[in-house]
């Protein structure tokens, strides 16, 4: 017998929270993007809220519902009441299995993710093979943590890299080395966050220290992947010329690592760096879980700013671009 | 008067004036006449001393104003009132071009304007002796848009006019009296001769008032413009078209002239015939890019018509050309909306659909278009024609193509509410007590309805073709078709060379929808009973538990979310459609290809129809073409509608056109337009055949919703056609903002 090669399982199952088809800006060409629930950090701006934690909770949006009373009477936990003509839900009830969403057709309750097997994830995802072909495009996985959940992840990945279908990983490095050097094997692109080189100031915007994810950043660098550093710009956390030069500085070493360690000069072109615009577009999702949005008040960076800080980077001679 | 020298006024600043003017004239017709829900037609007023405010029955069936000039009462030659046939068509249109004051912008490189649709006029516009009483009842039923008295809606051949020239025509016409000699032919030649003389009077009096202007014009440049106006145009009334420019004026006249005469608003390739006077031009050094590029945008200010840019010859060879990026650029000077379309194959040239996307984000405007030319004319084919002969049909109107000069289609006129028949299935089978009562016997009654939909299409389509020429003859586009002079008969009756007669299916995302949620909640879930349901519609869903029934009945997987039943049963009514109107030609044996496209009548197709099972109000608009209703998905995803739509295409040719809303935060940098320029490929590589594409702001949208008079310059693409926002009735609007709720 010929050696085959042995076919990727798609059993695995994992909690999905949303599955973006065309979407442009998670690597090259059309993609789909697929977003895995649980996150490892707890940055307090994030776009997406309703992935942080590992199990689906329940979304509840006060604006669409309609006072049908469907949800009172499918709880058996007594979570959700009307007193005086007010929708009152009582999150500490809830446990989240879900029966009151079936009952409400508003769209007033949601649950943040559900289970997914990678069969089902794939029939979505091979979709739109046609316009991963045409634009050079793929699957990215995002989250939350994609390596959180890594026997999921590198299944899905296996399954697409077994159809030519070019990958992407978005991380935030907060993960063990073992478990993101799993998925490389099958990943074209990693896509990994920086988002502050001070470790106090990093654990004080993200609930966590910066080390793992410095000394993961090295880590990739020497394996000669195809890397996108990307720093969300958050007023008040990082959004000046030095702390944008210092995490710059950090990628150009690690430029000049993989450069010196053999590698062609023109594998420079394989680490880039994007700054990416910061929105306050999640309040309504942070209304829905029941959660404070501490970065309601922060004011978006104007384009103009973004380039300031993006030509910045660039000087230090990082292949810089603003998303 | 001073003497100082004057700065000359640059072309650019010039175009801006002619926008300026427009801009003004615009205005000025919705304080008049209101809102339009059609193409921006850049008709303007009659002077104040002139005109008559009337109401009318709009294009899309609202009743609308119209101002019509006070001192024109056509004769009539019938006891209704009316004015039928050709000679007394003729006789009238040139009675009002006599009248129709010249128009002359001393800034425009083109002269000419026009204030008059003729149409307007006509009352009866139905001869009642032509009568179609048999065809009422079955008409009725299914609230058939069934295209008897349909005007235009196909596409003359420019170069005619080009070879000929006015007197070329009138030679013509004189050379076929001798050789045709029976009734219907004298008739047609007298009434073309009307309009060509009508036309020559009209421009003769441009040219006149072009020197009177000269006369007293104190800046230079524009006085030379204008001798030139009124030396060109003299000689025009007689002579063809030699220079660009004068190639430009003369498809001005012919334009204006015809979209007075019925609204014809088909120009096709221009690219390709305005070419050879471009290039000669060229050649002699009498041209340049600039000025081209000036003549055209003159041209658009005062005639919009339905453009292809690019596209195959008759090889399949790629036709993409200077003037191709002129036009577009020219329609990207002036941001308003000209209908350009960009021809999209395998050997078109990827810069011009690139360009052409770039300007999209860039201008927002809806414009250009895109089209899937391979598929067009490969499924043109399908019909038993040479795959050359369908490269040679071009894109001219909303959502259509035509071989000009040599095909009568009556596109776009021809519509089947498939809502209505949905529910006259449902009808049937709640008050028939020995059918059951479930899906797949709805299914047979939906089957059932929709041929006898189709039957009763075929027969009024014989009757339009055996009567309209009695009518209303298509005199203007006969002038500039092979055969109607040739044969002395009217394009609708004989005169050309092929008929493939339009057959429209609307509202199939709103009946797919229905299906898939009767199966649903009806059949599999039993969440409610057929007899809930009938009463359920029959109330339109009233009080807080029909509010509740509503939303169950539209939170299903819908049409257009991807392998969802309802995305099924959008593939099976398309096939049942299309096979319906393949399954044989009229009783007459006119050759009818389907497509699926409901142009703005969704709204007024809608108030034909009650609540729909999809949870759809009463009378509220149907679904728009092809596409799922807004909110299809929660990611809205652009892949997934550009695979639905190109799932249920007919294939004969006819189109059933993508529509998409996209955000302008997509584009951000040159990778971003490539990979919309991949999306608009890849939706043509499985089996897409136009794509209109919108550049959606957000805001802007919901606060010109609020208060249109504030953004008179926002234009926006609401179906095949794009429009100025403010210009749209409030219900459009809500279409428009719909969509862009929806996708978040
Ligand atoms: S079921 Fe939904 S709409 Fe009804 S009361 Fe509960 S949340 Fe509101
Ligand atoms: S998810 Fe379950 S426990 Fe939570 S509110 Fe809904 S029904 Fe009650």
């Amino acid at each position: 017998m010929p050696d085959e090669k042995p076919v990727p399982s798609m059993s695995s199952a994992g909690t999905v929270f949303h599955i973006q088809r065309f979407s442009i800006h998670d690597g090259p060409g059309i993609r789909t993007t697929v977003f895995l629930q649980g996150c490892a950090l707890s940055c307090f701006w994030c776009h997406n809220p309703e992935g942080s934690t590992t199990h689906p909770v329940l979304q509840f949006y006060a604006d669409r519902c309609t006072a049908c009373g469907a949800c009172v009477q499918a709880c058996p936990h007594h979570a959700h009441e009307f007193r005086d003509d007010v929708h009152l839900f009582h999150r500490e009830r809830c446990v989240t299995e879900g029966a009151c969403v079936e009952s409400c057709f508003s769209q007033a309750l949601l649950l943040t993710g559900r289970s997914m097997t990678v069969a089902e994830v794939m029939a979505e995802v091979l979709q739109d093979t046609a316009f991963y072909e045409r634009s050079g495009g793929g699957v990215t996985l995002s989250g939350g943590e994609p390596s959180l959940s890594s026997a999921f992840s590198g299944e899905l990945l296996a399954q697409c890299k077994a159809r030519g279908i070019h990958t992407a990983v978005e991380t935030c490095g907060e993960a063990p080395w073992a478990s993101l050097a799993d998925l490389l094997p099958v990943t074209d692109l990693v896509m990994m966050d920086i988002k502050h080189m001070v470790p106090d100031r990093h654990r004080a915007a993200t609930g966590k220290a910066n080390d793992r994810i410095l000394d993961n950043a090295r880590r990739l660098a020497g394996t000669g992947k195809p890397i996108v550093f990307r720093t969300p710009v958050v007023p008040t956390v990082n959004d000046t010329e030095e702390q944008i030069a210092d995490i710059a500085a950090f990628i150009r070493t690690l430029i000049d690592q993989r450069n010196g360690s053999a590698a062609p000069p023109a594998d420079r072109a394989h680490i880039r760096y994007e700054l990416l615009t910061f929105h306050r577009l999640a309040s309504d999702k942070y209304r829905s879980l029941g959660r404070e949005y501490r970065a309601a008040t922060l004011e978006p960076l104007p384009k103009s700013r973004m380039q300031e800080l993006a030509d910045v980077a660039a000087h230090l001679g990082v292949d810089t671009a603003i998303r | 008067m001073s003497t100082a020298l004057v700065q000359e006024l640059s072309f650019r600043e010039r175009i801006a004036m002619l926008r300026a003017t427009k801009m003004r004239h615009t205005e000025e017709k919705w304080r008049e006449i209101g809102s339009l829900d059609m193409d921006d037609l850049p008709i303007m007023l009659p002077p104040p001393e002139m005109r008559k405010i009337v109401r009318i029955v709009s294009g899309s069936g609202i009743v609308i104003s119209d101002a019509l000039f006070s001192n024109f009462i056509p004769t009539s030659n019938h006891p209704s009132g009316g004015f039928f046939g050709a000679r007394a068509c003729g006789e009238n249109f040139r009675a009002l071009l006599d009248i129709h004051p010249p128009y002359v912008d001393p800034v425009s490189s083109l002269a000419g304007g026009y204030m008059a649709s003729f149409l307007a006029y006509r009352d009866p516009a139905w001869n009642p002796d032509c009568d179609y009483a048999h065809l009422h009842a079955e008409q009725n039923l299914y609230k058939l848009h069934h295209g008897i008295g349909a005007v235009q809606h196909f596409c003359q051949d420019m170069t005619i006019g080009f070879r000929l020239g006015w007197n070329g025509l009138l030679d013509q016409i004189h050379r076929y009296r001798g050789v045709q000699r029976d009734d219907e032919a004298q008739e047609l030649y007298d009434g073309l001769e009307q309009c060509v003389l009508g036309i020559q009077n009209w421009i003769e009096r441009h040219a006149a008032a072009a020197r009177t202007m000269a006369r007293e014009e104190m800046r230079p440049e524009l006085r030379k413009n204008l001798f030139e106006l009124a030396e060109m145009n003299a000689a025009l009334v007689t002579r063809p078209p030699v220079t660009f420019r004068e190639a430009c004026q003369w498809m001005l006249w012919y334009q204006l002239a015809a979209k007075m005469y019925n609204m014809s608003g088909s120009l096709g390739r221009i690219d390709q015939f305005l070419y050879p006077y471009f290039v000669a031009d060229k050649e002699r050094g009498i041209l340049t890019d600039e000025e081209a590029l000036f003549h055209l945008a003159c041209y658009f200010i005062m005639d919009t018509s339905y453009t292809q840019l690019g596209g195959p010859d008759a090889e399949g060879n790629d036709t993409t050309n200077p003037l191709s990026f002129l036009v577009l650029e020219a329609a990207h000077l002036l941001k308003i909306p000209v209908n350009v379309g960009v021809s999209v194959g395998a050997h078109t040239d990827r810069r011009l659909l690139r360009r052409g996307v770039e300007i999209l984000f860039e201008d927002k405007t809806g414009i250009p278009k895109f089209l899937g030319v391979d598929r067009t004319s490969e499924g043109f084919a399908r019909n038993g024609y040479p795959i050359a002969l369908g490269r040679e049909r071009t894109y001219s109107g909303c959502h259509w193509c035509a071989i000009p000069g040599r095909e009568y289609t009556v596109n776009d006129c021809v519509k089947i509410n498939l809502p209505v028949l949905f529910d006259t299935a449902l009808r049937d089978m709640m008050s028939d007590p020995a059918l059951e009562k479930n899906t797949t016997v709805l299914w047979a009654r939906f089957t059932h309805h929709l041929r006898r939909a189709v039957d009763v299409i075929a027969q009024s389509l014989d009757f339009h073709m055996d009567h309209m020429f009695q009518v209303y003859p298509e005199l203007m586009l006969d002038l500039l078709c092979h055969g109607p002079i040739e044969r002395g008969r009217d394009a609708s009756h004989g005169g050309v060379e092929f008929y493939n007669l339009c057959v429209d299916a609307a509202g199939l995302a709103t009946t797919a929808d229905s299906f898939a949620a009767v199966e649903q909640r009806v059949d599999r879930e039993r969440k409610i009973t057929w007899v809930q349901l009938r009463q359920e519609l029959d109330a339109d869903w009233a009080g807080p538990a029909g509010e509740r029934t509503r939303l169950m009945m539209k939170q299903i997987p819908r049409y257009g979310s991807g392998s969802s039943r309802a995305d099924d049963y959008g593939k099976m009514i398309a096939g049942l459609f299309t096979t319906s109107v393949k399954a044989k030609p009229t009783p007459h044996g006119f050759n009818m290809i389907p497509g699926i496209f409901s142009w703005a009548a969704n709204i007024v197709m809608g108030k034909d129809v009650g609540a729909t099972p999809n949870g759809r109000h009463a009378q509220s608009p149907i679904s728009h073409g092809p596409n799922p209703d807004p909110g299809f998905r929660k990611d809205a995803a652009p892949t997934a509608l550009a695979i639905t739509v190109a799932g249920i295409q007919p294939g004969y040719g006819n189109t059933a056109p993508m529509q998409i809303e996209l955000d302008p935060g997509l584009s951000k940098n040159n990778e971003d337009i490539d990979k919309i320029v991949d999306l608009i490929i890849t939706h043509f590589d499985l089996g897409g055949t136009q794509i209109n594409m919108n550049i959606l702001d957000k805001k802007a949208i919901l606060e010109a919703h609020k208060d249109p008079s504030k953004y008179p310059d926002l234009v926006v693409r609401v179906t095949g056609f794009s429009a100025f926002f403010a210009s749209l009735s409030p219900e459009m609007r809500q279409i428009v903002v719909d969509r862009i709720i929806a996708e978040g």
